[in-house]
């Protein structure tokens, strides 16, 4: 049993957390980033500097004898800049690219705990005939590697089996 | 046909052009709708930025693929074209490999140098001390918040305690009144329930007097809070006190600071926007400049091989026409390209081919006469190649010798072997330098008699061909043969003639004397009877020799030592006469030469008995026996009262004597014997009286 417990204690965690909640035809998803956000990232929020993170959301058709066929792309992008002058973190979250919510808040802390857990997104889910699945990936940056090569600083993707709703 | 052509491959590479335009069409428009589809959601600047990316990206990667295709087209040309052993591929592909080398590595260098200066360029701009004047900006702005929270929030403490301790509500408003003008607040308030009781202001900050009033949860708690209100920053802190009333307290800050303060917030955030899109920047500088570097790269391997063509294309245009010329076809001038030193060259060049057209129209026209003169004359003429291997005659020689094709054009020489003239071919193929000789030639089973001269074209060591000349003596020689015999006939008859008179004139006076029964009958009947009996054996000894001229048999030849048979002749003459000496010089050296030794053995007899003959008085017969080169030469000299020797041919004729005597046969034998041996006889005055004669007969045995 200890054992257990330091293992599961010395366990990494997921970079990105996501909770599946189904209902009739849609599909509330609920991410959040489990590890710290690039150092950069937040030195721009602190200096005022408008960042945002993409969470990514793609559904796919898992179809027999054939390649899995994508059937839905969503983006939740969260974004936070900070008001040098008056110190507030204006948040908001825009589920592709209408306004999901947004507030406004005092603290650093309090806006990096917003933007990486921002509110639930849902989407919608097509007629199921063939199971469904879920790959859901965070971005922060993108870089450039060569000087020219363009890659992305975010998390892995996750991979979830939507589960039927009740 | 040619334009026909032309027109069809002008059709194919539009048609390709077409669909490589359209197909390039439905590309672009399949990656642009991707890309807005992609990007519909993103902001402006992004959108911006992600196009310009990709713009350049596709820029970059189509100049690339130009290149490379560009290249990779010349290389397999060239390399196919090698294959081929196509003229001038050699210089063309070190030509393309120069430029791209020259153009390649300098592009190449400078736009490395480049990127390398604008990555550290971009690096040098968010550098330190920059940064750390964009934070320490921030840090101020955040600092006189701070403070004016801090201030406000001590101000609200102060009052909320004081009025903590006043019972009623309106000593709490005095004692509030005075607070506010004693510590110089902007704003000073009391709410109950969110509601303001009474709020004063400051008379030089009447601004915070339309300032809306916070929401009232949060006054739930103690708090402080900053807003940009009328262009300038209101910081109000609010406290509760024991009564469950709150205080707040606000202070607008001074306009000039806070413009300040929003300048260099402003500063810092665009600084901070700037170092998140450093790399977006720095790649879309690095690929506009390697744009801009294949885009030169591009114009100059454009440029290099446009050039490349238009240098080379006189050239070698040039070179093919003289490959072409060199290989047999006509001259033809090259379309001249420019006036430059190429268009020099190509010039000269067609100057060339004009001088050389004109020599070849007047060769071609010496040509045409000689064919002409050749197929007029009756003379026949054959010409060969160096190697003897193929012939070509005029119409003449076609006739003489039966066979046509010799007019048509070259035939092989040994298809005139095939066609029986086996005797022509022999002495052509095996001349080596001048040849003159007469042979019997039968085309069409007709004897042809043919006197034949071979002569070497150019040097004789390294003739550049050969020409035989052949003329037909038929005619000639028939007309020479009645002429003959009516010349024997004629000296025959004179021959014969001679004798008759005395044999007539002696039965004559025998019969005058018989008639007259003449005492001296017996006399004039024996005399007579004996001048008839030798004239009669006169007239046998003529006719024997002319029987023996006739049946000439023919020659048997073997290997004899000419010198020892000589000898054998000459001794048969010693002391023929009193006072003749007949010597022999034998230089012979023992040697042998093919010949029919008693045919010669009667050449040499009618030469000495014709010496013994014109020495009456004696003196010296001289027989000499030498080789003089691939000949033996034999002389026969006597000092004799002469001949006249300018009438050779004469003195060889036969029954020609100027002996008075004899049948005159010895010189016309001797001349056949000699001739039927290949060789030569003929007849010069000796110094200083006397004749020599001088036979030649070729071909000695080692």
């Amino acid at each position: 049993m200890i054992l257990a417990a330091i293992l599961l204690a010395a366990a990494p965690l997921p970079e990105l957390k996501v909770e599946l909640k189904p209902s009739p035809g849609r599909l509330e998803v609920q991410m959040t980033v489990q590890r710290e956000l690039p150092s950069e990232w937040v030195e721009a929020l602190k200096a005022g500097a408008p960042v945002s993170v993409t969470y990514r959301m793609r559904l796919y058709r898992n179809r027999h004898f054939l390649w899995d066929q994508r059937v839905a792309g969503h983006e939740l992008v969260v974004k936070a800049q900070r008001d040098t002058l008056t110190g507030v973190m204006s948040l908001s979250a825009e589920l592709d690219g209408e306004i999901l919510a947004s507030r406004q808040v005092d603290s650093l802390e309090e806006a990096i705990r917003y933007v990486v857990h921002p509110p639930p997104s849902d989407i919608a889910i097509p007629l199921r005939v063939e199971p469904l699945w879920l790959f859901v990936r965070a971005e922060y940056l993108t870089r450039y590697k060569v000087l020219v090569f363009p890659y992305t600083i975010g998390t892995d993707w996750v991979q979830l089996a939507v589960p039927e709703s009740q | 046909m040619t334009n026909l052509r032309r027109r069809w491959q002008r059709y194919r590479r539009q048609n390709r052009f077409l669909i490589g335009l359209y197909v390039l069409l439905l590309l672009l428009a399949g990656g642009a709708y991707a890309l807005f589809s992609r990007m519909a959601g993103l902001p402006p600047e992004d959108l911006t930025n992600r196009l310009l990316i990709f713009l350049l990206w596709w820029f970059d990667l189509t100049l690339i693929a130009i290149l490379l295709f560009i290249l990779l087209r010349n290389f397999l040309k060239l390399a196919l074209e090698r294959r081929y052993g196509i003229l001038g591929t050699r210089f063309r592909t070190k030509l393309l490999l120069s430029y791209l080398v020259l153009i390649v590595v300098p592009t190449g260098l400078l736009f490395l140098l480049s990127a390398a200066l604008l990555s550290g360029a971009a690096t040098a701009w968010f550098s330190a001390p920059v940064e750390g004047m964009v934070r320490a900006g921030v840090e101020v702005a955040d600092g006189v918040r701070t403070e004016a929270e801090a201030r406000t929030q001590r101000a609200a403490q102060v009052i909320a305690s004081r009025l903590g301790a006043i019972p009623t509500q309106p000593a709490r408003l005095t004692e509030l009144e005075r607070l506010h003008a004693l510590m110089g607040n902007h704003l000073t308030g009391l709410l109950r329930e969110g509601i303001p009781v009474v709020e004063l202001v400051d008379p030089r900050q009447r601004l915070l007097e339309r300032i809306p009033p916070l929401a009232p949860e949060v006054f739930k708690a103690d708090g402080v809070r900053g807003e940009r209100f009328g262009g300038t920053l209101v910081v109000r802190a609010w406290k509760r006190a024991p009564d469950g009333s709150v205080v707040m307290v606000g202070e607008a800050l001074p306009e000039n600071l806070v413009r300040a303060q929003s300048r260099l917030a402003a500063g810092g955030v665009a600084y901070e926007h700037l170092k998140m899109e450093r790399p977006t920047i720095t790649a879309t500088v690095v690929l506009g400049f390697g744009g801009l570097a294949l885009l030169v790269a591009f114009g100059s391997i454009w440029l290099g091989l446009y050039l490349s063509r238009r240098f080379t294309a006189p050239l070698l245009a040039l070179a093919a026409t003289t490959q072409r010329v060199a290989g047999g076809e006509s001259l033809e001038q090259v379309p001249l390209p420019a006036e430059d030193e190429v268009g020099m060259l190509v010039g000269s060049f067609n100057s060339m081919v004009l001088r050389l057209r004109e020599r070849d129209e007047e060769l071609q026209a010496t040509v045409r006469r000689l064919d002409t003169v050749l197929g007029a004359v009756r003379t026949g003429v054959l010409t060969l190649d160096a190697g003897r291997s193929h012939v070509r005659g005029n119409p003449a020689a076609a006739a003489m010798l039966g066979v046509p094709e010799l007019a048509r054009g070259l035939m092989a020489l040994d298809n005139l072997s095939a066609a029986g003239l086996p005797r022509l071919v022999e002495p052509i193929r095996t001349a080596t330098g001048p040849v003159r000789g007469s042979l019997t030639v039968y085309p069409g089973g007709v004897a042809r008699h043919l006197e034949m001269a071979i002569v070497p074209l150019g040097m004789v060591e390294n003739p550049e061909g050969w020409v035989v000349a052949l003329e037909d003596l038929t005619q000639l020689l028939r007309a020479q043969r009645q002429a003959a015999w009516s010349e024997v006939a004629r000296r025959i008859a004179h021959q014969i003639k001679n004798p008759l008179t005395p044999i007539r004139l002696a039965a004559e006076r025998m019969a005058r004397h018989s008639e007259r029964a003449s005492p001296d009958l017996k006399d004039v009947v024996s005399q007579g009877c004996s001048a008839i009996v030798e004239h009669v054996q006169a007239m046998q000894e003529m006719v024997n020799s002319f029987s023996r001229y006739a049946k000439m048999p023919p020659l048997a030849r073997r290997p004899v030592r000419l010198g020892e048979l000589a000898r054998q002749v000459v001794t048969l003459y010693q002391d023929v006469r009193e006072g003749l000496r007949v010597e022999l010089s034998d230089r012979s050296d023992g040697r042998e030469v093919l010949l029919d030794p008693e045919q010669f053995r009667q050449v040499m007899a009618n030469l000495i008995d014709n010496a013994v003959e014109a020495s009456p008085g004696g003196g010296l017969v001289a027989v000499a026996v030498e080789w003089q080169g691939a000949e033996v030469v034999v002389t026969v000299t006597d000092e004799g009262h002469g001949l006249p020797v300018e009438d050779e041919e004469l003195l060889f004729q036969p029954f020609y004597s100027t002996k008075g005597r004899g049948s005159g046969v010895g010189l016309a034998m001797v001349q056949r014997i000699v001739t039927d041996h290949g060789g030569t006889v003929h007849l010069e005055a000796n110094q200083p009286c006397g004749v020599r004669a001088v036979v030649r007969i070729p071909g000695g045995l080692e």
